[in-house]
């Protein structure tokens, strides 16, 4: 087997010692905040506070109120702040500051959509001139296509994120109305939760409705697919909202369907100049490609850090993170190049200080598939309960390519291509689709980079595509003296795997196979199924 | 009625994978180009020097290793010819060509791949994997016919020398021609309102089509349609009712047998391995090659819930309703095999549509792969749905 040192953290760390103590089974959120030292907790205190204005500033437009109460999965809202604390369990130093400093953004960039969201909602803030230079598109979908367009005449609003994916993260039990809506209209029970849930969203006709025009994206899969086909239905012909469906080639490794990419997001820039009456504008397109490939040299050079004996960038933030400054984003907004500088450098004076963050580093893991949205504290559990150091995941692996930035004849037909290999190479679907090489043979070459003894396979028991290649893992894992670890989940519904049971896989694994003991025992068994 | 002269010799043909006629078109010289989709346009895996079969695991039991590799939660299909593959029952196939239409089908060839199954002391052997369309629109047919350039024609004609020139394809859709038209006129008989052939024996017949070597059948075809010209069904109907069977993947005539026996007549079938739209003539005309019109044909009249536009998403459902209301249906009954992703959605959407939209009695279940392993569960869903239909007759209802 392949083996990795051991390296024992020799500074003692600020604060309580052990989060656990945060837990109680009778309470669904925390039962108080952590302790981290004085310098830590204000910190802590302070990126509270600024969440807090965050959503003071969201609460006091009145109209945003009218949306709270019409809306079923706003209650996920409530619980920001238990949210935020999910993901910082045990952190000190940079890697708090980190998780802060990427997560918050998330945090704002959430609450502006739904703002955003309300504002142009027939049903809430019915501003019909903003809704009509709105263009609305998928949760998980890239928004190349709008690159050239100016992000603040013609808003792209991700309207599944807030209304499913964010409120999923912030309330484990938000979703399963949404389940059960979709499966009592007959929608079987074993498909993928997340297109499953949202198109239980718009059985129950619970998405806001706003938009100039739809554009929808096969994007990780046949659920994903398909469950287009059901909201474009309500949106089309109850709302009239034009809709397109902007289709992305699966073998995105494969040169001969580049063309064919390239002329669908043609297509899509098309059909939103069309229903927007908005100007596709190279200048902007440009300066937003020079923003892609800032963000990519920074992803790159912090994966570089990760790589090292001293990671600094751990969890769910980081890949919620790159979600939202790679799809959502997708360089049309400078204010993320600034978030990326101040992590790298947060990031490198870590690395400089040799920062540790639990008692000992045992062993190196790479997390591959996808994690489950109710339980997006498991890596920082991992990392403080094991001594398993989660050193990247699978939906942080992405394009590490540089695309055309110069404004010139050749660059603006390359652009297109660019921005279909960005479309193709979406989160998620660049590992789980194109064949089994991007899914298997990535991920050795992964754990090879990252100097990783240990891999954590996330097995959402509904993802066709990982699962599909189970065995495969196993027998290359072995050949390999991979450790391999599975964790099966059920992405979205608590109901099928709770948060313990979940855990529990990992200490089975580990007292099991390894016969290693935690290396905090008490966080081995904590109380939180039933918190939010 | 009289059975149908070459029926035993057709059922015979399904037990296998590996049936007698593959064998006889191999010691004829032909390539066996092996496929798992119904994205795969077949006058291109059907050109002269080769044949093509459509892999199926008839009479599947246990499916353990397979379900190893994949976990029990991948569709059974896709586990069933994994788990057969393994075994070594395609060892007949020299090449296997598969789009990537749905994941769980896609996954189940790339674990043969890489448990080397199929190919063993052929040098000439491939893997190939195709993207394959999403709409229906200009650009999918170029991208249709660079990817059928790729991934079929320039692999078959480097291996194995195949004529892939515009007149071997013409040829190609010729004989595919031949079969369609044989099998819809067979299926034809199904619109009588006291038919003279049933459902399941259209069936057999239309599946022996894809899984066995064309050349081999047609003249056995051509026989029994000429034997049907004369065949007189009983004198009393016996069918309660006439149904429309939509649905995914179905290579089990057992299935139809099943719903038959209920009293239910299966008057037209609208799935994988189906004459809708499988068996639709293509027509080529003098004005472009011939692979665009092919690919264009594919296309155009892809009925795969894959087919993402909005304009393929309502189609799908007005082309039911027409079949329906050709054949005289008078309920629906979609059909799904368990954990098929795409048609998790389309059965919904499709049952509701169909119901609400068009008034039609609709049946939808989800079944396994092989239909002996749940015949009570089947059987029950089936008798109820018959049983509704006939009240609603009796109320003076039915289809509104």
């Amino acid at each position: 087997m392949k083996t990795v040192e051991k390296i024992v953290n020799p500074v003692p760390r600020a604060g309580e010692q052990s989060p656990s103590k945060i837990y109680d089974p009778r309470l669904k959120v925390r039962a108080r905040r952590e302790w981290r030292g004085v310098k830590d907790t204000f910190y802590d205190y302070t990126r509270w506070l600024y969440l807090v204005s965050v959503l003071v500033r969201f609460i006091a437009v009145p109209r945003n109120v009218k949306g709270f109460f019409r809306y079923r999965w706003m209650m996920s809202y409530l619980f920001v702040m238990h949210g935020m604390d999910k993901f910082t369990i045990g952190l000190r130093d940079e890697a708090l500051r980190i998780t802060h400093t990427s997560f918050n953004y998330v945090i704002a960039d959430v609450t502006e959509a739904i703002s955003k969201c309300f504002r142009g909602d027939r049903r809430v803030g019915n501003d019909k001139e903003f809704s009509d230079r709105c263009v609305i598109t998928d949760e998980n979908s890239m928004v190349t296509f709008m690159m050239g367009f100016d992000r603040f005449k013609n808003p792209t609003i991700l309207r599944e994120v807030p209304t499913m994916f964010a409120s999923n993260i912030f309330h484990q039990f938000n979703v399963m109305h949404y389940l059960d809506i979709a499966q009592e209209y007959g929608i079987p029970g074993d498909v993928c939760p997340m297109p499953e849930a949202e198109a239980g969203i718009s059985i129950d006709d619970d998405f806001c409705v706003l938009g100039a025009c739809a554009v929808q994206n096969n994007t990780t899969c046949d659920g994903s697919l398909m469950g287009n086909g059901i909201i474009a239905k309500r949106l089309e012909r109850q709302y009239g909202i034009p809709t397109f469906q902007l289709a992305t080639p699966l073998r995105h490794k494969e040169e001969d369907v580049l063309e064919y990419a390239a002329q669908e997001i043609k297509n899509a820039i098309a059909f939103v100049e069309k229903h927007t009456g908005a100007k596709w504008d190279w200048d902007l397109y440009f300066a937003s490609a020079k923003r892609v490939n800032e963000s990519t040299r920074c992803r790159i050079a912090q994966l570089e850090i990760n790589s090292t004996p001293y990671p600094q960038f751990f969890g769910a933030a980081f890949s919620l993170y790159n979600d939202t400054n790679y799809m959502g984003n997708s360089g049309r907004n400078e204010d993320f190049i600034k978030i990326d500088h101040k992590l790298l450098e947060l990031a490198e004076k870590g690395y400089r200080e040799k920062r540790m963050y639990a008692k000992e580093y045992r062993h190196r893991c790479i997390i591959w598939g996808v994690q489950p949205q109710y339980t997006i504290d498991m890596l920082y559990w991992l990392l403080q309960c094991w001594g398993i150091v989660p050193l990247a995941d699978m939906l942080s692996i992405i394009n590490t390519d540089m695309i055309a930035e110069e404004d010139t004849p050749e660059n603006r037909e390359q652009a297109y291509r660019d921005m279909a290999m960005l479309n193709m190479e979406m989160i998620m679907r660049n590992h789980t689709h194109g064949g089994y090489k991007v899914l298997l043979d990535d991920l050795w070459e992964l754990c090879e980079k990252m100097n990783a003894d240990m891999v954590m396979m996330w097995e959402h028991m509904s993802c066709k595509a990982l699962t599909g290649m189970h065995g495969m893992f196993e027998e290359q894992a072995r050949e390999r003296g991979i450790r391999l670890m599975w964790v099966s989940h059920d992405l979205c519904d608590p109901r099928v795997f709770t948060r313990s049971a979940i855990r529990d896989q990992v200490s089975a694994y580990m007292r099991t196979v390894l016969r290693e003991e935690p290396l905090d025992p008490s966080l081995e068994h904590i109380p939180d199924d039933e918190a939010y | 009625m009289r059975d149908l002269k070459h029926l035993q010799f057709f059922e015979d043909l399904l037990q296998v994978a590996n049936n007698p006629l593959i064998s006889q078109a191999k010691e004829e010289g032909k390539v066996c180009v092996a496929y798992t989709c119904e994205n795969v346009p077949e006058p291109l895996v059907n050109l002269p020097g080769c044949f093509s079969v459509r892999l199926h695991a008839p009479n599947t039991g246990t499916m353990d290793i397979a379900t190893y590799y994949m976990t029990n939660l991948l569709c059974e299909p896709s586990r069933a010819l994994l788990e057969r593959a393994i075994e070594g029952g395609f060892n007949f196939s020299d090449c296997v060509i598969t789009p990537d239409g749905c994941t769980m089908m896609n996954r189940a060839v790339e674990n043969m791949e890489l448990l080397k199954t199929m190919g063993k002391g052929n040098p000439k052997f491939f893997h190939e994997y195709m993207e394959i369309a999403f709409k229906n629109t200009e650009n999918d047919v170029n991208l249709a016919v660079l990817q059928c350039t790729n991934h079929i024609l320039k692999p078959l004609a480097e291996k194995y020398g195949i004529d892939t020139s515009d007149t071997a394809i013409r040829k190609a859709v010729e004989e595919h021609n031949k079969i369609c038209r044989v099998i819809r006129a067979i299926g034809e008989y199904r619109k009588e309102e006291n038919p003279r052939i049933t459902g399941y024996e259209f069936q057999v017949l239309c599946l022996a089509s894809y899984v066995c070597p064309k050349h081999l059948i047609i003249e056995r075809l051509e026989e029994t349609l000429k034997e049907l010209k004369t065949r007189n069904p009983d004198k009393k109907n016996p069918w309660r009712a006439r149904v429309l069977l939509v649905g995914s993947e179905m290579d089990d005539s057992g299935y139809v047998k099943l719903v038959e026996e209920q009293g239910a007549y299966v008057c037209c079938d609208r799935f994988c391995f189906g004459s809708y739209p499988g068996r639709e003539e293509i027509l080529l005309d003098g004005g472009e090659d011939a692979l665009t019109q092919v690919c264009r044909h594919y296309v155009q009249n892809c009925q795969c819930p894959r087919m993402m536009n909005q304009e393929k998403v309502y189609h799908r459902k007005q082309y039911v309703a027409d079949l329906a209301k050709e054949y005289g249906a008078d309920g629906i009954i979609y059909e799904q095999v368990k954990f098929c992703d795409p048609w998790a959605y389309e059965r919904m959407l499709g049952s509701s549509m169909l119901a609400n939209d068009f008034g039609y009695p609709v049946l939808s279940v989800d079944r396994p792969y092989n239909i002996s392993s749940s015949v009570g569960q089947m059987r029950t869903r089936v008798q109820a749905f018959v049983e509704s239909i006939e009240i609603k007759k009796i109320q003076g209802g039915g289809k509104a």
